[in-house]
C-alpha cells in the first residue's frame, strides 16, 4: 500500500536525517503534517518489504545499536520482543516517580503518549500542541508526534530548544532519550535563523548572522537569485527592529487596556502577556526577561534582496537547506502603510482557545506567519478578525465562494466598528475598491487566480490589489485550495503576514505539504472532543448505516467492468434509498433539520426528486441557491435539503442538526470532518442532553465499505466514535416506503443501468483548475448516448404520465414572489378545475 | 471441577469424604451459602431436622435459591431424607467434624529444611512453571519449556495439537479459550484434564481428588511430608511440580511445598483472577488494583500497562501491537487482527469478555467500560465471516419424471423440509428423507397395484 510506505518513510526519514549529521542533504522530511495514523487504518502493514523501508530500518538499527554501546543499555530481548520489531523499548529506564508523570516518548520516532487521566494532563497537552503533531485525541491517552515542521512552529513561538527538552523531560516517564534530544537541537538549531521580510514591496532575506547569509549566496539555487543592489556585496546591514508587547483585541486584558488608554485616542498601549502567555510560560519555564535579553543581542540584521516570483524558490531550498525562512511582520513600527481603523466591538469577547491560538500568532509582539487548525464552527472567522484587528492594516481575506465572500463582510461589520465603507468586496459580480489609505478587501481564490477572459474591471482591481503591500492576508479553509492556487495568490500580492484558516489540515494528495513553507507554520490545533465538551461546539451521535445490496443490484455490481459505473450501483443501492427515507422521515418528526450530502449528482437528483425535496448542485443558479437555503432556514416546511459537494465547506447553517451522508468522495478522510463541521455549529448545542447526528450510508459488502473506515479515520481520531446500525428498527413499517417491490426495484436498476458512466462521477471539484466559476456545466454531461427502446423516449415503458418526480426546486421559488395577479389567476383555475371535476361525478 | 464430581456414582461419593479434606474442599467449594448454612445447622444435630424447619430458614421470596441448595446437597449425596427427615450422610458428617486436626491435611515436616524456601521463591517458581505452560500454548518461546508430561496433558485435552509425531504441537480453539481465561479456572481446567487421564492411567481417581482438594486447604510456605501419601499420591507429585503447583527440591526429596496455585484451588475468592502473569501483582497489590491493566479507545487503539511476556502475547493474538515501552504496549485492533483471530478460534465474545475483565480502572469510571462502537464493530467483524449457513441433510435427484419431481417436492414442502430445489435439473434438498422414503414407497406399491389392476 504505497500511501503507508510513504508516511511511515517520511516519519523514518526525519528521524534519520537528524542523526546522519553526515549525510549531505539532509532533508527534514516535507511537512509531515499527518504522520500517520490514518494510514495505519489499511489492511496491509508491510513497511520491510520495500526497498526504502529496508534501508530506513538499517538506518535506524545502525543508529540505535549505536545509542545502545554509547548509554550502556542492553535491549533486553525476551520472548515478545520479535513482535515489536524496532518499537520495543523495554530497555528503557523508567523514573522512580513515573506514576505521576503524564508521558511516554519513543525514541525512535518521536511519538508521545500522553495520560490524558493525569494531574498534569492539561499542561502537557498545551505543551504539546505548541511543540508536536497531534495524531490522535481520544478518551485516555493521546499520541502526539514530533515532526521537524512542529518544531520549527514551537520554535517560531518563541520557545527555546533547551526549554522544549527540560519541560519533556519534567513531564516524562522515561528520560528524554538521547536521540530525542539530538533531533530537537538539530531542527531547532537552524530554525528561525533566515526571516524573510517584506518592505516596500521588496522581499528581503534577513539574518543577525552574516555568514548564515553568505552561505545562503554559496547555494547553487539561492545564490543566482540575489537582486544586485546598489552596494557591491548585495548584503545590506541595518539595525534590528524592537520589540515589546502587545495586546490582542476582544481577550479581558485588552478590554481593561482599552478603557484605560482609548480616551486618548491612540491604540490601545500594550500590556504585556495575558492569561494563556502565562500559562504557557509558566509550564514551559520560559520567562519574558530572556527573550528580551536575546533581542538585545542582535541589534543589527543583515539582508539581501530577492525577487517576488522566486520568494517560493528560495524558501523551498532553504527548507532543503534546513533553514527554515520564518516571515514575521513587525507592524507596529510599520509606518509606511496607513494603519486602518478598526478594533472589536466591545460585546465581542473571544473563547479561551481562540484567544490561545491568537496568541501563538503575535507571541513575541510581531505577526508571524502560519495556520490556525479549529473546528467547523468553533469561530474561525472570528480569530480572523481579531487577528485584523490586531495588525491594523490593509487586509486581504480569500474565502472559496462568493457566498461566504458576502459573509466574511457581514461579519467583520457585526463584530468590528470598521466603517462599512472601508470593507469592499471582489467577486465576479462586485468589484469596487474601499475609501481611504487602509482597508479591507474580501474576494475568492478563483477570482485573484483566474488569469484568463479577466474583464477590464476586475483587471483594475487585480492592478490595485497588486500594488499594494498589505499588512494581513486571510486565507479562509486553507485545506480546499490545491498549491498552485496557493502560489499564485502569495506571488500577486505583497503581504507582510499570512493567517490561513481551516478545520481539517488534511489532504489526500500530498498537496497540502506545500502550505508550510506557503503560509507558514501550523501554530494552533484545537481539540475537537475538548471544545464539544466545553459547548464550544455540538456534540455529535456519529452513525454508519449498513445497507446491504439487494440481490439484483448486488449482481449487477459485480458484473459491471467500469469501475465508475460500479459506483452508481452501490449509491442508488434500493435499500439505501429506504434507509435515507426513512431516517428523513423519522428526523423530521423530531423536528430536525436535516441536510443529505451526495457527491454524486445524478444520485443527488434521483433522491431528491424521488423523495420531493429541494436540492443545490454546482448547476444551480445563484439565486435559487440563496432561496432554497433561506428556506431551509425560515420555513418549517422545509425540512430537508439535499446538497452537493459545493455545500462541504463555508455554508453556514445553524439550523441544520441532522446530516445524511449518501455518497462521498472516495476516502477522503477532509470531507468527512467538513461535512460533520455542518451540523457543529447547531444553534440548539447548548440546550440540555442535545445531541446533533450524522449519518454515513454505506451499501455492504461494496468498495463503500473500505472508503468508509478509510474516511473516519480522521475523526476517530479526535475522538468521534461512530456506531455501526446494521437495522434500521421499524423501517420496514413506514407507510411509501420506495423501492419495496422487486418490480419496482427492477425498474430502477433498469434506470441506473442505462446511464452512462459519466453519471458515476462526481461533480468537479470547484478548484480542479478550469472550472472555477460557479456556473460551471459538468463536461460531457450535456450530451450521452444511450441504448434503449425507442417508445421509452415517449415514455411507453410508463403506464401514464405523471410528473411524480417534480423538482421541489420550482415549488420553493414561487413562494412569496407571484403577484397577487397571478395569484388569482392561479385561484381561479383551481376553482375552475375542481368545479368540472365536481360535474364529471 | 464440579461438574466432574457431580456425575460420579454415590459409592464414589463415600468414598471421598473419607477423607476430611475433601470434605472440607467440596463444603467450602461447591456448595452455595445456604447450602453451608444447612450444612452447619445439622452437623452436631444427631438426630434428623424435619425438612420443614430447615426450610423455615429461607425468606419465602427466596424459594429459588433454596431448591437450588438442596439440589446441590442432594446431587452430593451430602443428605440423606427420610420421609420428611433430613440428616447428613453420615460418612460426611464424621470426617466434616474431624476436618480440622486430620492428617488428610497433610502432615507438615517440623524438621528444618537444610536451604530455607521462602514465600517469594515459592510465587517466582510457581509463576515460572506456570507461564511456561501457557508461553509454550502461545507459541512464545520462552526459555522454560514444559516437559513432555504437560504436553501430552495439553494435547489429550485438545488444547494444542500435534499433526504427526515429533512435529510441534499447535494451538487448537479450546486451546484459545482456556487462554483467555482467568488464572484460577485455567489451573482447574489442566487438573480436571489430569484427573481423566489419571484413569487412564490406572491411578485411583479417589486418591487423586483427595490429594487435589486436600492441596487447597494446606498453608503457604509450609513443608509437607511426603511419607504420608499414597503410591499413587507420589506419582501425581511429580506432575504438578511441572504445573507449579507444588514444589519438590528434587524428586527424592522427603517433603514438598504447595505454592499460591495449590493453596487457593479451593478458596472461594478464586485468589488469582488475572492470568497468573499478574500474579506477582495480585500479590504485591491489592488484588483489585491490579487487576485491570487494558485501555481500549474508540480509534480502536489498544494500550496495556503491562511488562509481562505473557499477557504481551496473549494481547497479540487479537490485537496488531506496534510499540512496547517499559510499562506499557500500544496497539490497535483491526479487521485484519480480529480476523486473523477467529481464524485461529477466538471467538468475539472472548476478545471482548477478555477486554472488559481486564479494563483498566480509568476505564471502568465511565458508565460503560468498553467503548460501545468498538465492541459492536468486533462482533461485526465476526459476522462478516458468517455469512455462510450449512444445513445438513439428504439429496434427491434421478426422478423419472417431471410430475414425479414435482409431487415429491410438494410433499416435501408440506412436510416442512425442503429446503432447495431445481426442477430444471430435477434435483431437490431436504432436511429428513426417512418420511419422503416412506411416502415414495408407499406411492411406488399403489402404483404397481394400479398398474396389476390395470392389467388384469
Amino acid at each position: 500500500m504505497p500511501p503507508k510506505r510513504k508516511a511511515g518513510a517520511a516519519g523514518e526519514t526525519a528521524a534519520v536525517a537528524t542523526t546522519s549529521a553526515s549525510t549531505k542533504r539532509s532533508r527534514p522530511a516535507t511537512p509531515a503534517v499527518d504522520v500517520d495514523s490514518s494510514d495505519e487504518y489499511s489492511d496491509d502493514e508491510e513497511i520491510e518489504n520495500t526497498e526504502e523501508g529496508r534501508a530506513i530500518s538499517k538506518a535506524v538499527n545502525a543508529f540505535s545499536l549505536e545509542l545502545a554501546t554509547k548509554s550502556n543499555v542492553v535491549a533486553k530481548r525476551d520472548s515478545v520482543s520479535h513482535i515489536f520489531n524496532k518499537q520495543d523499548f523495554s530497555y528503557l529506564e523508567m523514573k522512580s516517580d513515573h506514576e505521576s508523570r503524564p508521558l511516554w516518548i519513543n525514541p525512535e520516532s518521536g511519538v508521545i503518549v500522553l495520560e490524558s487521566f493525569s494531574p498534569l494532563a492539561g499542561q502537557a497537552q498545551d505543551f504539546l500542541t505548541t511543540i508536536a503533531e497531534p495524531l490522535s485525541r481520544p478518551t485516555y491517552l493521546h499520541e502526539y508526534k514530533l515532526t521537524p515542521h512542529s518544531l520549527y512552529a514551537a520554535v517560531s513561538v518563541g520557545l527555546d530548544p533547551n526549554d522544549i527538552i527540560s519541560v519533556m523531560d519534567r513531564l516524562s516517564k522515561i528520560p528524554v532519550p538521547p536521540k530525542i534530544v539530538d533531533f530537537i537541537k538539530k531542527c531547532t538549531s537552524s530554525y528561525g535563523k533566515v526571516k524573510l521580510v517584506l518592505k516596500e514591496n521588496r522581499y528581503f532575506v534577513e539574518s543577525s548572522d552574516p555568514t548564515m547569509l553568505q552561505r545562503l549566496l554559496q547555494d547553487p539555487v539561492i545564490g543566482p537569485l540575489r537582486v544586485q543592489g546598489e552596494g557591491g556585496s548585495g548584503i545590506t546591514k541595518e539595525k534590528a527592529p524592537q520589540m515589546g508587547a502587545l495586546v490582542i483585541p476582544g481577550t479581558r486584558n485588552a478590554a481593561g487596556a482599552a478603557n484605560v488608554n482609548n480616551p486618548q485616542g491612540g491604540r490601545p498601549v500594550e500590556v504585556a502577556g495575558d492569561a494563556g502567555e502565562d500559562l504557557f510560560n509558566s509550564v514551559t519555564g520560559l520567562g519574558e526577561d530572556e527573550e528580551g535579553e536575546d533581542e538585545e543581542d542582535e541589534d543589527a540584521v543583515h539582508s539581501f534582496e530577492i525577487p517576488a516570483g522566486d520568494v517560493e524558490t528560495v524558501q523551498k531550498q532553504c527548507l532543503d537547506l534546513g533553514y527554515p525562512v520564518l516571515e514575521e511582520y513587525d507592524f507596529r513600527n510599520d509606518r509606511k502603510n496607513a494603519n486602518l481603523d478598526m478594533d472589536l466591538k466591545p460585546q465581542a469577547q473571544i473563547r479561551s482557545y481562540q484567544e490561545k491560538s491568537l496568541s501563538k500568532m503575535f507571541g513575541n509582539g510581531r505577526a508571524k506567519s502560519g495556520i490556525i487548525v479549529l473546528p467547523c464552527g468553533a469561530g474561525k472567522t472570528l480569530v480572523g478578525i481579531t487577528a485584523a484587528c490586531t495588525i491594523k492594516k490593509s487586509v486581504v481575506v480569500l474565502a472559496t465562494s462568493s457566498m461566504s465572500v458576502v459573509q466574511w463582510r457581514q461579519e467583520f461589520i457585526k463584530w468590528t466598528n470598521i466603517n462599512p465603507d472601508s470593507i469592499a468586496i471582489f467577486t465576479s459580480e462586485n468589484k469596487e475598491k474601499f475609501r481611504g489609505d487602509a482597508g479591507i478587501i474580501v474576494s475568492t481564490y478563483s477570482m485573484v487566480t483566474n488569469s484568463r477572459n479577466r474583464s477590464h474591471d476586475s483587471q483594475k482591481m487585480m492592478d490595485f490589489l497588486q500594488s499594494r503591500e498589505w499588512g494581513l492576508l486571510i486565507l479562509d479553509e486553507v485545506h480546499v485550495v490545491p498549491a498552485q492556487i496557493f502560489r499564485k495568490v502569495v506571488h500577486s500580492i505583497a503581504t507582510h503576514s499570512k493567517l490561513g484558516l481551516t478545520a481539517t489540515l488534511l489532504r489526500e494528495d500530498d498537496k497540502i505539504t506545500d502550505l508550510n513553507f506557503l503560509i507558514g507554520p501550523k501554530l494552533y490545533e484545537a481539540n475537537w472532543m475538548e471544545l464539544a465538551e466545553q459547548g464550544h461546539i455540538a456534540k455529535v451521535q456519529c452513525a454508519e448505516v449498513w445497507c446491504p445490496m439487494t440481490p439484483e443490484f448486488y449482481s449487477e455490481y459485480l458484473r459491471e467492468p467500469d469501475a465508475r459505473k460500479k459506483v452508481l450501483h452501490y449509491i442508488m443501492n434500493p435499500r439505501k434509498f429506504q434507509a435515507t427515507q426513512f431516517l428523513i422521515d423519522y428526523h423530521e418528526k423530531r423536528g430536525d433539520k436535516i441536510i443529505v450530502f451526495s457527491d454524486n449528482v445524478y444520485a443527488l437528483k434521483a433522491y431528491a426528486l424521488k423523495l420531493k425535496k429541494a436540492f443545490i448542485y454546482g448547476d444551480t443558479p445563484q439565486q435559487e441557491r440563496l432561496r432554497i437555503l433561506e428556506n431551509f432556514q425560515l420555513n418549517d416546511q422545509v425540512n430537508t435539503i439535499f446538497l452537493s459537494k459545493i455545500g462541504d465547506t463555508s455554508l453556514d447553517l445553524p439550523e441544520a442538526t441532522c446530516l445524511i451522508q449518501i455518497s462521498s468522495h472516495y476516502g477522503s478522510r477532509r470531507q468527512e470532518a467538513q461535512r460533520l463541521g455542518r451540523i457543529l455549529r447547531a444553534k440548539r448545542r447548548n440546550d440540555e442532553g442535545f445531541n446533533a447526528f450524522f449519518y454515513s450510508l454505506v451499501s455492504k459488502d461494496t468498495a463503500e465499505m473500505y472508503y468508509s473506515s478509510k474516511r473516519q479515520a480522521f475523526l476517530v481520531d479526535q475522538g468521534y466514535a461512530f456506531k455501526v446500525i446494521t437495522h434500521l428498527q421499524g423501517i420496514e413499517r413506514l407507510p411509501g416506503l420506495a423501492y419495496s417491490t422487486i418490480a419496482e426495484r427492477k425498474e430502477l436498476l433498469a434506470e441506473v443501468m442505462l446511464q452512462n458512466s459519466e453519471a458515476g462521477q462526481q461533480e468537479g471539484d470547484d478548484f480542479d483548475g478550469a472550472k472555477l466559476s460557479y456556473n460551471a456545466g459538468r463536461k460531457g454531461a450535456r450530451y450521452r448516448r444511450t441504448t434503449g427502446k425507442l417508445s421509452e423516449l415517449a415514455g411507453g415503458d410508463d403506464m401514464a404520465y405523471i410528473e411524480y418526480n417534480r423538482s421541489r426546486n420550482k415549488e420553493l421559488k414561487g413562494k412569496g414572489q407571484s403577484s397577487a395577479f397571478f395569484k388569482k389567476m392561479h385561484r381561479e383555475n383551481e376553482k375552475r378545475r375542481k368545479e368540472q371535476n365536481s360535474l364529471k361525478q | 471441577m464440579s461438574g466432574n464430581i457431580r456425575g460420579l456414582p454415590p459409592v464414589t461419593f463415600r468414598r471421598l469424604y473419607q477423607q476430611p479434606a475433601t470434605a472440607l474442599a467440596i463444603f467450602r467449594r461447591m456448595l452455595p451459602n445456604l447450602a453451608k448454612t444447612f450444612v452447619t445447622t445439622l452437623l452436631y444435630n444427631e438426630s434428623p431436622v424435619a425438612l420443614g424447619d430447615l426450610e423455615a430458614l429461607v425468606r419465602p421470596e427466596s424459594y429459588r435459591e433454596r431448591e437450588d441448595a438442596f439440589g446441590k446437597l442432594r446431587r452430593l449425596h451430602i443428605i440423606t431424607e427420610n420421609h420428611l427427615d433430613v440428616s447428613l450422610d453420615p460418612v460426611f458428617k464424621k470426617n466434616f467434624r474431624l476436618a480440622g486436626d486430620h492428617h488428610s491435611f497433610g502432615v507438615p515436616c517440623n524438621t528444618e529444611d537444610k536451604k530455607k524456601i521462602t514465600v517469594q521463591f515459592l510465587d517466582d517458581y510457581a509463576t515460572r512453571q506456570f507461564e511456561a505452560i501457557l508461553h509454550y500454548m502461545v507459541g512464545t518461546h520462552n526459555e522454560v519449556k514444559p516437559s513432555e508430561g504437560v504436553i501430552t496433558l495439553l494435547t489429550k485435552g485438545g488444547l494444542m495439537e500435534r499433526y504427526g509425531a515429533g512435529s510441534q504441537a499447535t494451538i487448537t480453539k479450546h486451546g484459545f479459550s482456556f487462554l483467555l481465561q482467568d488464572g484460577n479456572p485455567q489451573i482447574w481446567a489442566l487438573l480436571i484434564q489430569y484427573l481423566e487421564m489419571a484413569e487412564e492411567l490406572g491411578m485411583e481417581q479417589t486418591d487423586v481428588l483427595h490429594f487435589l482438594l486436600m492441596l487447597g486447604s494446606l498453608e503457604l510456605g509450609q513443608a509437607y511430608s511426603v511419607n504420608t501419601l499414597t503410591e499413587t499420591q507420589k506419582l501425581m507429585l511429580a506432575d504438578l511440580r511441572d504445573y507449579g503447583i507444588v514444589y519438590q527440591r528434587k524428586t527424592s526429596s522427603d517433603r514438598f511445598y504447595p505454592t499460591r496455585l495449590a493453596t487457593t484451588l479451593t478458596s472461594e475468592s478464586g485468589g488469582l483472577r488475572s492470568a497468573s502473569a499478574s500474579m506477582s501483582n495480585a500479590i504485591t497489590k491489592d488484588a483489585e488494583e491490579g487487576k485491570g491493566f487494558i485501555i481500549l479507545e474508540t480509534n480502536y487503539r489498544v494500550y496495556a500497562y503491562t511488562d509481562s511476556p505473557l499477557q504481551i502475547a496473549v494481547l497479540n493474538l487479537f490485537v496488531k501491537l506496534s510499540t512496547r515501552y517499559p510499562n506499557l504496549v500500544s496497539g490497535r485492533i483491526s479487521r485484519r487482527s480480529i480476523q486473523e483471530a477467529i481464524k485461529m478460534g477466538i471467538t468475539a465474545d472472548q476478545v471482548i469478555d477478555y477486554l472488559s475483565a481486564h479494563a483498566h480502572p480509568q476505564m471502568r469510571k465511565s458508565l460503560v467500560t468498553l467503548p460501545p462502537t468498538v465492541v459492536d464493530q468486533i462482533r461485526l467483524w465476526q459476522i462478516e465471516g458468517e455469512r455462510m449457513k450449512t444445513t445438513t441433510g439428504f439429496l434427491f435427484k434421478d426422478f423419472h419424471s417431471t410430475q414425479e419431481f414435482e409431487e415429491v417436492a410438494k410433499y416435501a414442502e408440506e412436510l416442512g423440509v425442503l429446503k432447495w430445489k431445481k426442477p430444471s435439473r430435477r434435483c431437490m434438498f431436504v432436511t429428513r428423507h426417512e418420511q419422503i422414503a416412506d411416502w415414495l414407497k408407499r406411492r411406488a406399491s399403489a402404483q404397481q397395484q394400479l398398474q396389476k389392476k390395470v392389467a388384469a
